[in-house]
């Protein structure tokens, strides 16, 4: 697999690489912001694309490193292969109404699951190591570390229980 | 005042409809200042801020065109561009001067009249390729190699053209010391530019637009044309962050060459001996020698002509660089003759452009149908 980039004037970048089953898979980043990805299957002449907003295109590259993706909620498993092989996995969490008002602290969150809230979202407003006094609302957004059996007790016994 | 601001109006509501049919908007800006100018109803008149705002449009336009220019940007391909651009070049430029000259042009007029009519629409042609994703077709990249090489030759072109009666080496000698000190600033300035473009405040914006200015108004002083001055600011830009300059004087550009084009139209006069024969005639003869030169690039390059009809789909258009040619050096017959030609090229290029996936796959079928003998074999 050879990975070809190319700059083409007036469009954009292109990347373009060959599969080992001869398959063609190519991306454009265009000028005005969009992406563009063409797939030509081995032997066919007209390729099929789609186009894609700069979000769109960081959600396929999610699926593509092999992470899950639900449909509010997503997670990203990343290996460090230097490290024992550690794996960390973030994955995100829509609150209910059943947790609303609780804080970080009331749910106990770190003794209970060994997960760490590492971020909220809310409004689309980002909050960052929030602290254990946070409040959680219905909707908020939570991003959530921690070894994958952690993120489902989180899921489990936080959310749920 | 009122003029411009209806004909802004107007161009406002024709960018809406021409982009939500996703065809090309600058046609329509042109008819519409037929339509509201003396051609016309007689609304809109250019008046000295319209005037003002053309200008600006044709400055951004050539500015933006210099900021493409970069130097290492020598395709990986060179022979395959060069082979293209030649074909090209000699093609339309041939067909439109001889098609000219016959039709009852002088020679200059011919000149113009077939520098006009070679030049595709490079906006036209880029934003096709990608609205009609046609990226990664093969003919793609020699497509937009192509427009490269007909920007450079149009800069040739120009430079040659605005020397009219001075002395060429005294000229040439003027732009390469104007060239070598805006180069200088730029190599020597970096930093200082990058620091600037780096701001989130308004200070690249307005250091954007005041560069353009002052060098458009420097070189009337100089006696260098300012239409070569602002492409070599761009050039001479590009080799420090083009995107950020991009960005930067877009707003510009838009707005102005919005007005540019409506006002073209405006100015537009039929009654100044305008032949519609003369008209329809070189029209034809546009969209046929994009195809002579398409088949033939195609087949130099590519080896089938299915990939000429390719290229000659995507580069009918002619936009805004034939219009800037007709402002800068035509007559008003001339003037006439090119909207005429810009206005229906780029209307029936886009068309090809959207459908010439299909044309190639009903010219298949047709030659299956010819040679029944093929069908078994393959």
């Amino acid at each position: 697999m050879a990975l070809r980039s190319l700059n083409l004037p007036g469009v954009g970048t292109k990347y373009e690489f060959e599969t080992d089953k001869g398959d063609t898979v190519a991306i454009f980043f265009t000028k005005n912001g969009t992406i563009q990805m063409y797939t030509l299957q081995k032997g066919c002449r007209t390729p099929s694309a789609a186009e894609m907003t700069p979000v769109e295109a960081r959600r396929l590259g999610n699926i593509l490193t092999g992470a899950i993706i639900e449909a509010d909620q997503e997670s990203v498993e990343i290996a460090f292969s230097a490290l024992a092989d550690l794996r960390i996995t973030i994955h995100t969490f829509i609150i209910p109404g059943s947790i609303a008002g609780k804080t970080i602290e009331d749910l106990q969150i770190r003794a209970k699951t060994g997960a760490t809230v590492i971020a909220v979202c809310r409004h689309d407003r980002n909050i960052i190591n929030p602290p254990p006094t946070f409040a959680f609302e219905a909707g908020d957004a939570a991003l959530v570390i921690g070894e994958s059996d952690q993120i489902k007790m989180f899921e489990t016994d936080i959310l749920v229980g | 005042m009122e003029g411009l601001v209806l004909a802004l109006f107007v161009c406002l509501i024709l960018a809406l409809i021409t982009k939500y049919l996703s065809v090309p908007a600058i046609p329509f800006y042109i008819l519409a200042g037929v339509l509201l100018g003396q051609a016309g109803l007689g609304l809109v008149a250019s008046d000295q801020m319209s005037d003002f705002f053309s200008e600006m449009g044709l400055i951004f336009l050539l500015f933006f065109m210099g900021l493409g220019l970069k130097t290492e940007r020598i395709a990986s391909n060179r022979d395959a561009v060069l082979t293209s651009g030649i074909i090209d070049l000699n093609v339309n430029m041939l067909i439109g001067f001889v098609g000219a000259y016959l039709l009852g042009f002088s020679l200059i007029e011919s000149l113009i009249v077939a520098a006009a009519f070679y030049i595709s629409s490079t906006a036209m042609t880029v934003t096709s390729l990608i609205e009609n994703r046609k990226l990664m077709i093969r003919e793609a990249e020699t497509i937009i190699w192509l427009m490269m090489f007909e920007d450079l030759v149009l800069i040739i072109f120009l430079a040659i053209a605005s020397a009219g009666n001075q002395n060429l080496i005294i000229f040439f000698v003027k732009i390469l010391i104007v060239l070598g000190f805006l180069y200088a600033f730029a190599h020597w300035g970096k930093e200082f530019l990058i620091s600037i473009l780096d701001r989130d405040d308004e200070l690249p914006i307005i250091f954007t637009f005041a560069a353009v200015l002052t060098t458009a108004s420097v070189s009337t002083y100089l006696g260098v044309p300012e239409t070569m001055m602002v492409i070599a600011l761009g050039a001479a830009f590009a080799t420090t962050d083009p995107d950020a300059f991009e960005q930067h004087a877009r707003p510009f550009k838009d707005v102005f060459l919005v007005v540019f084009f409506v006002f073209f139209g405006v100015t537009i006069n039929f009654s100044g001996g305008a032949n519609w024969f003369v008209i329809g005639v070189i029209c034809i003869l546009a969209v046929v020698s994009k195809f002579i030169s398409g088949m033939l690039t195609g087949l130099a390059i590519h080896g089938s002509a299915l990939s000429g009809l390719e290229i000659w789909g995507n580069t009918i258009g002619r936009g805004e660089f034939s219009i800037a040619l007709a402002v800068l050096y035509g007559s008003p017959v001339v003037a006439t003759t090119i909207a005429a030609l810009v206005i229906v090229t780029s209307i029936i290029g886009s068309f090809t452009a959207k459908y010439s996936m299909s044309l190639r796959r009903g010219v298949v079928r047709m030659g299956r149908k010819k040679s029944p003998s093929h069908r078994i074999h393959s």
